[in-house]
């Protein structure tokens, strides 16, 4: 068995007990506490679920939402007005109360997606002040809307006949203990797979979930969508625990403190959402209890989340940087790279085994940026199964060439063609869908995935489990569960290169993939590159300064400068071009 | 004039309403304007802006015997909001230097709710008694009603817009603070002292911030609700300007207020009012950004 397998078996019996765990713990709780605690106990249970889904948005995706509260209040104003206004109320028997929280959480989701709308084209700072916008506008709407229980005395009833009672409050609990332990593991399990993983991705980098064949505006959207959900039924929960609600219940300095609580904790792990909900809702007890003001909870918040984010850390990861060196006996994580030993250094020369059939058809464009001609009249052609080399000085427009292939420069002139099929307004991840993917200069690898998660999202399924471990074991990359966090800048994009590969395109772009690599590990690279062609069936266009290195791999060179081509056919006699020689050595070559 | 059928449903007469929805709009001008120079300068879209303000003029009605109000209180305010404004400056440019412009404006998120409660704490959640500094209508005819405050507001905003143009352009702190806001690290290898500039922006802003809730106050910020209430549409002026241009803010927030003016006095679509700031800025932003646009430049 491979050493990935027992790592995700390991894992999967650990999260089983953990569900185990939970379930006890909550009977023992409904059993045991007193009445006071368990009421509290539901409080924090709610909270917690508000956080899980803040977790998925802000936490795994990356987003600044300051609504949280509003999914709450829109999943419980829709769910009361089901409960009492429609004859879902006593249609489905005990059951109505959870058809009616899971259709409040449904109606919330679509406010999410409306929410999540301008996250398409937003980012950052803007979307906190449209999110903020909207939670403070549906706070001053429901103060004027009311909801549907405020004209009657009737309490919503719980799920299943439990009574609002202290007894009932008991079964109440264990019934939220449930539903909390259902989503905390859906969320778990979707944090882990494909969706948790775009969401994580394009956290990291949009320009590198495009380029992966995925789109942004499904991972933005989803997010929200998912949290709001999850919001929508804490809101459902609200409504079931204390059976009249109001607005009070849900105003935007809740949907503040609950953020800065998911910056201070780290809310994307389930464990932190459970440890933010009890200081969400301990902390305002405690200073009861101390007969203090309440406020004094979100000026704390308030202090941590500064600290938390001029740290740039949460405690969650705190918590587990801290773990982990202990379980390493004190020694700080060393950076991981690639293994040479394991790598076959044999030097071959070149393989050309070009079948002649042109893939990549560039045709006259022309890139302009203002005044500057970035790319003017530039054509060249890959080959199928060949190397081209696409080299230059600095500025000549190599990078601009690559964006305009994937998709990442839209107004080019002229064609760019892929077996023949034009590819002008095709978006970046329908290129890559279309068979080009690319690498880029900069590092675009998330650091908060492991190698495997992260070749798998960018192989799309293309590659089988086996035929992901085979490539990363010919490109000597570190094991598949080794977290990239822990693996060095010039591994992460031989690593990049390789979960590429296992997409299967038909071309491949490096942008300068060798950059950050060792002198040994750049004649193992260039070993690799060159053997691609025949071994994976993938055409290359590589960008590169190291001319050693493209001499050793490429058949082909193309030479941009000034934006235009100054030289293109086979590498020899490109190289000996003395126009090149002093375009790239900056000097006239006697 | 203004009797077609549009305007049946109108309760009031809908040009009184626009007009009087200035005295919002003028308030919105001036902190669209004092958003977009933190924006500019501090590389921070700054979500305690407002608070700060509110904060420290509730706190200098308390200190300030009241026999030297306003002008005592509105001193103190000024004071008050500055040091406030420099200590989030201090944090923001010591701690966050190099953190990007979500990171820092999550910080003043996060001071937002802390100056929130700790104002509800110290001054409770009641309408403070601020005493105002100009009041009444400056223009009131039957369909027409602009206050002396929307005057005093737009005109401050424009004051504001206007120096803060001349200091930029003309001067060599101006230079400087632009040197620092396109490339700190430049900047500071040049020589120039980045705290103390961040400081003097964070100090500039707070003080006027301070000056302009004591003005605003006694109608527009009467409790700690305010903090958030006043900020939206503000944020909304100052997108129109897509946080860079100041005419523009003025102008966005002149319109926001006139826009919920004018749907007060149609009583069917009174809900609406409070969507209009958030609904502006998903349009404006929309609309800029239309254009498919990637997170980083390459």
């Amino acid at each position: 068995m491979s050493l990935a397998k027992i790592v995700a078996r390991r894992q999967r019996t650990r999260f089983l007990i953990l569900i185990a765990a939970a379930v006890v713990v909550a009977v023992a709780v409904t059993l045991g506490l007193p009445t006071y605690f368990v009421f509290i106990s539901i409080t924090v249970l709610v909270a917690m679920v508000s956080l899980m889904g803040l977790g998925v948005v802000t936490g795994s995706a990356g987003m600044i939402a300051l609504s949280q509260l509003t999914f709450a209040a829109i999943g419980a104003w829709v769910m009361e007005y089901l409960m009492l206004h429609t004859p879902i109320g006593g249609m489905f028997g005990g059951l109505s109360f959870i058809v009616a929280m899971l259709l409040g959480a449904v109606a919330a989701a679509a406010l999410g997606l409306i929410v999540g709308l301008p996250a398409l084209r937003l980012r950052g700072v803007n979307l906190a002040v449209i999110t903020l916008g909207v939670a403070a506008a549906a706070d001053m709407t429901l103060q004027k809307v009311f909801f549907p229980d405020a004209w009657t005395n009737e309490r919503i009833p719980r799920p299943f006949g439990i009574a609002h009672s202290a007894d009932g409050d008991r079964m109440y609990f264990l019934f939220v203990a449930i539903v909390v332990i259902i989503v905390a593991a859906l969320v778990f399990m979707v944090n882990k797979g494909r969706l948790g993983a775009m969401w994580r991705f394009v956290a990291f980098s949009e320009r590198g979930t495009a380029a992966a064949g995925t789109k942004v505006r499904n991972a933005k959207l989803s997010a929200f969508g998912v949290s709001a959900f999850i919001g929508g039924i804490a809101g459902g929960l609200t409504v079931g625990q204390i059976g009249q609600v109001n607005y009070i219940s849900f105003a935007t300095a809740g949907s503040l403190g609950l953020y800065v609580l998911c910056i201070v904790v780290g809310a994307h792990y389930i464990d932190m959402a459970f440890f933010g909900a009890c200081l969400f809702v301990f902390i305002p007890e405690l200073l009861k209890q101390f007969g203090l003001p309440l406020e004094w909870a979100n000026i704390v918040f308030g202090v941590l989340g500064v600290q938390a984010l001029t740290t740039n850390t949460s405690l969650g990861d705190q918590i587990r940087t801290w773990l982990r060196r202990r379980r390493s006996g004190g020694a700080e994580v060393r950076p991981v790279s690639m293994h040479l030993e394991d790598v076959d250094l044999e030097k071959t020369s070149a393989v050309f085994t070009t079948t002649g059939r042109p893939l990549l058809e560039v045709k006259d464009v022309s890139v302009v940026y203002g005044e500057l001609r970035a790319l003017d009249h530039v054509s060249l052609t890959v080959y199928d199964r060949e190397v081209v080399g696409l080299i230059g000085p600095n500025g000549a427009g190599k990078s601009t060439m690559i964006d305009a292939i994937t998709g990442f420069v839209p107004g080019y002139e002229g064609s760019i063609e892929l077996e023949g099929k034009l590819l002008n307004g095709l978006a970046p991840d329908r290129r890559a869908h279309a068979g080009i993917r690319r690498t880029f200069q900069q590092d675009r690898v998330p650091s908060s995935m492991t190698v495997g998660q992260y070749v798998r999202l960018m192989a799309h399924g293309k590659s089988t489990h086996d035929e992901i471990e085979e490539i990363l074991e010919y490109f000597g990359c570190p094991p598949a569960h080794t977290p990239l966090r822990v693996v060095d800048v010039g591994s992460r994009r031989i690593v990049e290169v390789a979960a590429n590969v296992a997409s299967k395109p038909l071309v491949l772009l490096l942008d300068e993939p060798a950059a950050g690599l060792s002198h040994d590990e750049h004649i193992v690279f260039g070993n690799q590159l060159r053997k691609l062609p025949q071994k994976y069936g993938i055409s290359v266009l590589l960008i590169e300064h190291d001319l050693d290195l493209v001499r050793s791999v490429c058949s082909k060179l193309v030479v941009l400068n000034f934006g235009g081509v100054l030289a293109s056919g086979d590498q020899e006699q490109v190289l000996r071009n003395p126009e090149v020689l002093k375009a790239y050595m900056g000097e006239k070559v006697e | 004039m203004f009797s077609s059928k549009f305007f049946e449903g109108a309760n009031v007469n809908p040009m009184l309403a626009v007009t009087a929805g200035l005295t919002a709009g003028g308030t919105f001008a001036l902190f669209g304007v004092l958003l977009t120079i933190m924006s500019r300068l501090g590389k921070v879209v700054n979500f305690s802006q407002i608070a700060v303000g509110v904060f420290a003029v509730f706190l200098a009605i308390r200190i300030v015997p009241r026999e030297m109000q306003p002008l005592g209180s509105v001193l103190a305010a000024m004071v008050i909001a500055m040091v406030l404004s420099m200590i989030m400056g201090f944090i923001v440019a010591k701690w966050l230097g190099d953190a990007s412009v979500g990171a820092r404006s999550a910080a003043t998120v996060a001071i937002l709710l802390g100056l929130y409660s700790l104002s509800n704490l110290i001054f409770g959640t009641r309408p403070q008694p601020v005493i105002p500094l100009v009041k009444g209508p400056l223009f009131q005819t039957d369909f027409i009603n602009i206050s002396q405050l929307a005057i005093v507001t737009t005109a401050l905003a424009i004051i504001v817009a206007i120096v803060a143009k001349l200091v930029l352009r003309y001067t060599m702190v101006g230079t400087r603070l632009r040197a620092v806001s396109d490339r700190q690290d430049a900047a500071e290898l040049m020589g120039i002292n980045v705290m103390g500039l961040q400081l003097g922006v964070w100090a500039a802003t707070g003080l006027i911030a301070g000056f302009s809730v004591a003005l605003v106050a006694n109608v527009q910020a009467t409790d700690a609700s305010s903090m958030i209430t006043i900020l939206i549409p503000s944020a909304a002026a100052a997108l129109v300007g897509a946080f860079k241009r100041m005419d523009l803010a003025i102008i966005g927030g002149l319109s926001v207020g006139a826009l919920q003016g004018l749907l007060t006095a149609f009583p069917s679509l009174v809900l609406l009012k409070d969507w209009v700031p958030i609904l502006v800025i998903v349009i404006l932003l929309l609309w800029t950004e239309r254009k498919e646009v990637w997170d980083v430049a390459r």
